[in-house]
């Protein structure tokens, strides 16, 4: 089957106007402009096949809206190539859109004041889609989505969720390959996200449809992507699987323990001691140098241990860490 | 009654201009370039008469860099109110232990005095290098057009004061700001000096404020007021101002009842 | 596929229309508000040419006829260039993207996905009741041969202008603020080419027939209609010049417009 994306080497520079000082720094730069670079990209390479569910994230000013701008033709790369579904986005724009999605969170595609249905049939007009699979794909979406409460209801009037559904679908009508999600759940409440991320769920493992998301929620990317991509500082750091990622970074546990009076612990090999409060103690060990077992044996045959409880470390915790450039666990 | 968080105000917003500095320049320019083709077009319909009803081309072109020059000063911001409204923010702003018209004024008389400052005294001095002003008739002319032009930001500000009011009830007040700008701009003499309107509708002007606003200060720097008149205008200037801002403020404390019953 | 591209041109108005429509009374009020605002000028022209009866040899309904050219352009053009009027908005918000990710011309969604109908109205109503007044009053002998001139004449005027929006909309790609450019460029200009142009200072006549050539989309269409004395300063091929200037400036814009663009897509905002 192949790839549907190819990513090679790709970089993006950007010249960030540099400001003169006071009214004559003003004027020199209206005139004769100055510029420094900046690398927003640097090589990165990727593959996506059809099918996949990625979750692309990286902290703000990473490189990842540059990255899927460049992928949704909105910019071009300066060095490297890039090949989504045999189309070269920047090249072939026209023809390429219409073998996309792109879904922004935070800005709507409807019209505000009109019914919703109204944004449908405009957006069927734009991408010249066909009468039968307009309506196989309307009504196949809005019962999936349980929408048809309020498709006759002016955008203006809808709770975000519902907005959010809509905005989906309106990405979803011209039966695009990819679809691209920016925050696709953002300021939505709880049972609105789950609506719509089983309903992506469902559409990827019937269709096979293709999808990419770009998101601080992680828990969209836990209920929905088996594929994480990292990128931080302009560079990929990381690429491969959720489970993968937790075993990788995740390999820092945590062991609160309760005593039953206060005491003094000696130190440990490999094992880090926080205090907690006069009976609590936490202790840090990386699983693959002191085991569990060990650890709890060793506690509980020296020390008077009322309770114990033990911590799996969070998506959000090694992500954050990641970022950080930490030597993770250490 | 402390004045200190006014004072606090009308600072900020007098600091908070300064950070526009190239449309700063351009609206001095603009303003200049007007009064310069205001002069273009009165000095072809003067064409060979040295004088219309008794004024010159040099009093006209004084007209249009007095009046256009306090335009740039008298800032309002008219939609002040009504975006407080339609994003909820009055409620808070009602609980703060200052007077929210207070702050409103503050806020307007900090630009005014910048505008006034950093435009006025600017788009004046270049317009008379390049189309000459009438010298002022006396010293004490001077001294009287500055209070009568601060009497007259007093009306203009009075009269958006009242209308911003209507955001109570309105939902939008964008139109008629508009239309309250085009009475404005026609009848209180920046567009067309008042001396040319014909008799009836000078009738009509002496019922309105708007005259107040730019045209009795441009006169009283002219010297074509006597002393006794002086008086009686800028009497006129501060009772217009006065009764607009009751009427406003009466709108004030309805509008202020409304949003109470509407648990806004 | 030229009928589905009528089809979406028509949509795309209906959408305007109807989006206007749902607040009616206050699309009522707000172009009544326009209406008003703009004939400020020419009640200001009114009742100074009671006092003076005439500007440079032009009379009252000579000069509403002048006047009529200008606003009925801007009418039927911002039906049309709304979206570059708005575009420097849309570029600073990132509006601008989604049109990049439709499979439409950017240029063509441009102009045709949104109209300002207040702005239209407005403009347009003030056009067309000062041609009423006028021009049955100035002389214009009316046949197949002005009819088609004064046709001419509006589209070459709305060209002219909607080639200085699509030039002004461009800038914005390369600058943050042009707010007070566009101000000075096109506004204060615009305020100004209601006055037949030859009371101006010489520079001014300059700017205004050829650096923003504001004077071939009333002055010169109305002088080869009236035929004033005043036309002796200017050459003669200025009259027919309209529809030249239109097409040439627009497509100066349009080049300016494509390379913006190709800027835009290296650059981002």
């Amino acid at each position: 089957m192949g790839n549907l994306i190819e990513v090679r080497d790709v970089s993006k520079t950007f010249r960030v106007s540099k400001r003169g000082k006071g009214i004559p720094g003003m004027v020199a730069n209206l005139f004769v402009p100055r510029y420094e670079k900046r690398h927003a990209v640097k090589n990165v390479s990727f593959e996506i096949e059809e099918g996949e569910m990625v979750g692309f994230i990286g902290p703000n000013g990473a490189g990842k809206s540059t990255t899927i701008k460049m992928l949704s033709g909105i910019l071009y790369p300066d060095g490297g190539s890039l090949q989504v579904a045999g189309y070269i986005p920047y090249r072939q724009r026209r023809e390429y859109v219409s073998k996309i999605g792109v879904v922004f969170g935070q800005k709507s595609q409807l019209q505000w004041d009109l019914p919703v249905i109204d944004s449908f049939e405009l957006l069927k007009a734009i991408y010249r889609i066909p009468e039968e699979v307009y309506r196989k794909n309307l009504d196949r979406y809005t019962e999936m989505l349980n929408m048809g409460g309020f498709l006759n209801q002016p955008v203006r009037q809808l709770s975000l969720g519902q907005r959010m559904r809509a905005d989906i679908v309106a990405a979803l009508l011209h039966s695009p390959r990819i679809v691209f999600f920016d925050e696709p759940t953002i300021g939505v409440d709880v049972v609105g996200k789950e609506v719509i991320r089983s309903f992506l769920r469902e559409l990827n493992k019937r269709d096979r449809l293709t999808m990419i998301f770009t998101t601080h929620d992680m828990q969209d990317i836990e209920k929905t992507c088996r594929r994480l991509l990292i990128i931080d500082d302009g560079s990929k750091v990381y690429d491969g699987s959720l489970e993968g990622i937790k075993a990788k970074y995740g390999t820092t546990r945590q062991l609160d323990v309760e005593f039953s009076h206060s005491i003094e612990v000696r130190p440990i090999d490999h094992v880090r001691i926080q205090e907690l409060d006069a009976y609590k103690k936490r202790f840090y060990f990386e699983n693959t140098k002191i085991e569990l077992q060990e650890l709890m044996n060793h506690l509980l045959s020296e020390y008077p241990v009322r309770d114990l409880n033990i911590t799996e470390p969070a998506i959000e915790g090694i992500i954050r860490k990641i970022y950080q450039g930490e030597e993770v666990g250490a | 009654m402390r004045l200190t968080p006014y004072f606090a105000y009308a600072k900020k917003s007098f600091l908070g201009r300064s950070a526009y500095r190239f449309d700063h320049l351009m609206g001095i320019f603009s303003t200049c370039l007007q009064v310069f083709i205001y002069w273009n077009i009165y000095r072809a319909l003067y064409g060979q008469r040295t004088e219309v009803d008794g004024i010159t081309l040099a009093m006209v072109t004084t007209h249009f860099i007095l009046s256009m020059g306090l335009k740039e000063a008298f800032y309002t911001d008219d939609g002040y109110l009504s975006r407080k409204i339609r994003d909820g923010s009055i409620a808070t702003e009602l609980l703060r232990p200052i007077s929210f018209k207070g702050r409103m004024l503050a806020e307007n008389m900090g630009n005014a005095l910048f505008n006034l400052i950093f435009r006025f005294i600017p788009a004046v001095l270049i317009s008379v290098c390049i189309v000459g002003i009438r010298p002022p008739a006396d010293a004490k002319s001077v001294l009287l057009f500055a209070v009568s032009a601060v009497l007259g930001y007093g009306v203009l500000w009075a009269i958006s004061f009242a209308c911003q009011m209507t955001a109570f009830w309105l939902i939008n007040t964008w139109s008629l700001f508009t239309v309250k700008n085009v009475f404005v701009k026609v009848l209180s003499g920046s567009m067309l000096p008042l001396w040319f309107m014909p008799e009836w509708m000078r009738g009509v002007l002496r019922a309105t404020p708007f005259s107040s606003i730019y045209f009795t200060p441009v006169q009283i720097y002219l010297g074509q007021l006597s002393a006794e008149e002086i008086g009686w205008r800028c009497l006129v200037q501060l009772l217009w101002a006065a009764g607009i801002f009751l009427l406003g403020d009466l709108l004030w404390r309805r509008g202020q009842k409304k949003l109470v019953v509407q648990g806004g | 596929m030229q009928d589905n591209t009528l089809k979406l041109i028509g949509l795309y108005m209906k959408t305007t229309v109807r989006s206007w429509f749902q607040y009616r009374v206050d699309a009522l009020l707000r172009s009544v508000a326009v209406f008003l605002r703009e004939a400020a000028g020419v009640i200001a022209i009114y009742f100074t040419l009671l006092k003076f009866d005439e500007l440079n040899g032009w009379r009252l309904p000579e000069m509403m006829f002048l006047y009529s050219l200008l606003f009925l352009t801007y009418g039927i053009l911002i039906i049309f260039f709304t979206g570059l009027r708005d575009f420097g908005a849309m570029v600073r918000t990132g509006k601008f993207d989604r049109y990049i990710l439709r499979p439409r011309g950017l240029l063509f969604q441009m102009i045709f996905v949104n109209a300002d109908w207040f702005a239209a109205v407005g403009h347009g109503g003030l056009g067309i009741l000062l041609f009423v007044i006028s021009a049955g009053r100035v002389g214009i002998q009316w046949n197949a041969g002005t009819v088609v001139y004064y046709v001419l004449a509006v589209a070459g005027g709305v060209l002219i202008q909607g080639a200085l929006f699509l030039f002004l909309a461009t800038l914005n790609i390369f600058l943050m603020e042009t707010g007070s450019l566009k101000e000075l460029l096109y506004y204060d200009t615009r305020k100004f080419a209601g006055y037949p142009i030859s009371i101006f200072h010489k520079a001014i006549q300059g700017f205004m027939i050829y650096v923003v050539p504001m004077a071939f989309v009333n002055y010169f269409p109305a002088q080869f209609l009236l035929r004033k004395p005043d036309m002796a300063g200017f050459p003669e091929v200025f009259l027919y010049l309209t529809p030249v200037v239109g097409v040439g400036t627009y497509l100066l814009s349009y080049l300016f417009w494509r390379y913006g663009l190709r800027y835009y897509k290296s650059s981002g905002n």
